[in-house]
């Protein structure tokens, strides 16, 4: 029931490495990441700030190249090619001279939805999220938890069988947060586009994913691969159950050897 | 007459008054032609002064090697200039034209390529995600970005268009239009009350132009947030 025409495609990371030089050294920021997201699969990616998971996301996006590695969507060599993607970034990234559905209508024709199509989907969309009414506001007079829903809705509704979201709701209160993932679940499984998700709280990765990478510090590499078990459509009290509880707890002990690990 | 002050050196407001009265047919048909000039100069000024800017800002190599260029069109005094532009192009509109386009597009064009320079960088990231292309970035993020830099650009040429243009006219001996030409007339003949009732015409015309550019910007430009209102009104 979205925009797009097909349900997801295969993103596939094989191997990439990043160095960027910083003075007369070299920091190595990637070391041979690898990573899958299936076609219709919701993938997380968590590590401590710093790890370099956004430099991995431009990557994906095709804006900057890998030192090593490749990037395949449906298993074609899509390295440094851009416009393959649906991006949502942490800030809500609202252009402030345009109106709230001229920031989605323009979005839309950019990444090759016709004009007239962009236009009805914008208005219909707006109204179905219950956001009819600021259609015709600018970004500044909107909340926090509102203008990241419009970019969500944005990122969705481009014609792009991959979405990758940078870490979206980190700038939001924790209730507006628990609020968005509900929100933003019940989209996308009505959906179920493939999604590449950075954040670095577990809670939001296990309640949102099916399966979870966790990311150690600088140089990032994929320390473990966690599937998430829970069924879908996902229960709003999923985070009570025990498994929850045991999940969260492997991540932490994850991340935190990652850490003295390096020290 | 206490300090014997004669009419010649500084006429009393009321002459000047009456003098503009007097002469306000005449001063009509200058001040509408001066009005023209400077509209039309400003307006084509503007238009270089944008073409210049996003020439310059789509192509890097062109910034470095032509802004000195842009700097230089500054510094010859339009004393020196408008006389070879008659020489060159006759005594028409041509030469004023120039003149105007020279004196506006150079705050337009350097407050724009400051504009277009500083558009947010994470707008900048999402075009980039996205794979929008240069031509989009210039339209959807870098030209709506600068023109609140545009703007202040406008200002300063709406502030120096009409005097620019009261220059031109004084130069331009042929044509026998504008306040500058009066002023000119007025001037050789010790008519020191018409001089005044041109420079309140020239002041006039140009807090007009001025205005017209605040008008302007707040028309075009509706997405910032006006101020709140002050808490003193809320509590009365």
């Amino acid at each position: 029931m979205s925009g797009s025409d097909n349900r997801g495609s295969e993103l596939e990371l094989r191997g990439i490495s990043k160095s960027y030089r910083r003075g007369r050294d070299r920091t190595l920021v990637l070391n041979d990441v690898s990573l899958t997201v299936r076609a219709g699969e919701f993938v997380s990616l968590i590590g401590p700030s710093g790890s370099g998971k956004s430099t991995l996301f431009r990557m994906v996006g095709g804006v900057e190249k890998p030192d090593q590695g490749r990037v395949l969507i449906d298993g074609e060599d899509r390295t440094g090619h851009k416009g393959l993607i649906s991006y949502m970034p942490q800030q809500a990234a609202l252009f402030p001279w345009l109106k709230v559905e001229d920031n989605i209508r323009f979005a839309l024709v950019s990444t090759g939805t016709p004009k007239r199509e962009a236009k009805e989907q914008a208005a219909q969309w707006l109204e179905r999220i219950q956001l009819g009414h600021v259609a015709k506001e600018y970004p500044h007079v909107l909340s926090g938890g509102m203008q990241q829903r419009i970019s969500f809705l944005r990122a969705l509704l481009m014609r792009r069988s991959v979405m990758c979201l940078d870490e979206p709701f980190a700038a939001l209160d924790a209730l507006t947060r628990a609020d968005m993932q509900r929100w933003l679940l019940e989209l996308w499984e009505a959906d179920r586009r493939s999604v590449l998700f950075v954040t670095h709280s577990i809670e939001e990765a296990l309640v949102l994913s099916d399966r979870i990478y966790v990311l150690s510090p600088a140089p990032a590499t994929v320390l473990r691969e966690l599937v998430v078990p829970f069924e879908r459509p996902r229960r709003a009290d999923v985070w009570t159950s025990t498994e929850f509880v045991e999940l969260k707890q492997e991540v932490l002990r994850l991340l935190e050897a990652g850490h003295s690990g390096t020290v | 007459m206490a300090f014997a002050i004669e009419e010649y050196t500084l006429p009393a407001p009321s002459d000047i008054a009456v003098k503009m009265y007097e002469d306000s047919a005449v001063l009509w048909t200058h001040v509408r032609a001066t009005f023209g000039l400077a509209l039309v100069g400003l307006a084509l000024g503007t238009a270089v002064g944008i073409a210049v800017a996003v020439l310059l800002h789509i192509v890097p190599p062109f910034k470095t090697a032509l802004s000195p260029l842009l700097v230089l069109s500054q510094n010859v005094p339009l004393i020196a200039l408008g006389p070879l532009l008659i020489i060159w192009f006759g005594f028409g509109t041509t030469p004023k034209l120039i003149l105007l386009v020279l004196v506006c597009f150079f705050p337009v064009a350097l407050s724009i390529l400051v504009g277009l320079g500083q558009a947010e960088p994470h707008l900048r990231e999402y075009l980039g995600m996205i794979g929008a292309s240069r031509w989009e970035r210039l339209k959807r993020l870098e030209f709506p970005a600068s023109l609140t830099y545009l703007f202040s650009g406008l200002r300063i040429a709406a502030t120096y268009v009409v005097s620019s243009a009261i220059v031109a006219e004084w130069l331009g001996a042929g044509a026998n239009t504008g306040i500058g030409f009066y002023l000119k007339l007025k001037f050789s003949g010790f008519q020191q009350a018409a001089v005044f009732g041109s420079i309140v015409c020239i002041v006039v015309m140009s807090l007009l132009f001025f205005y017209m550019v605040v008008l302007a910007e707040r028309l075009v430009i509706r997405w910032r947030p006006r101020p709140e209102p002050e808490w003193k009104e809320a509590s009365s």
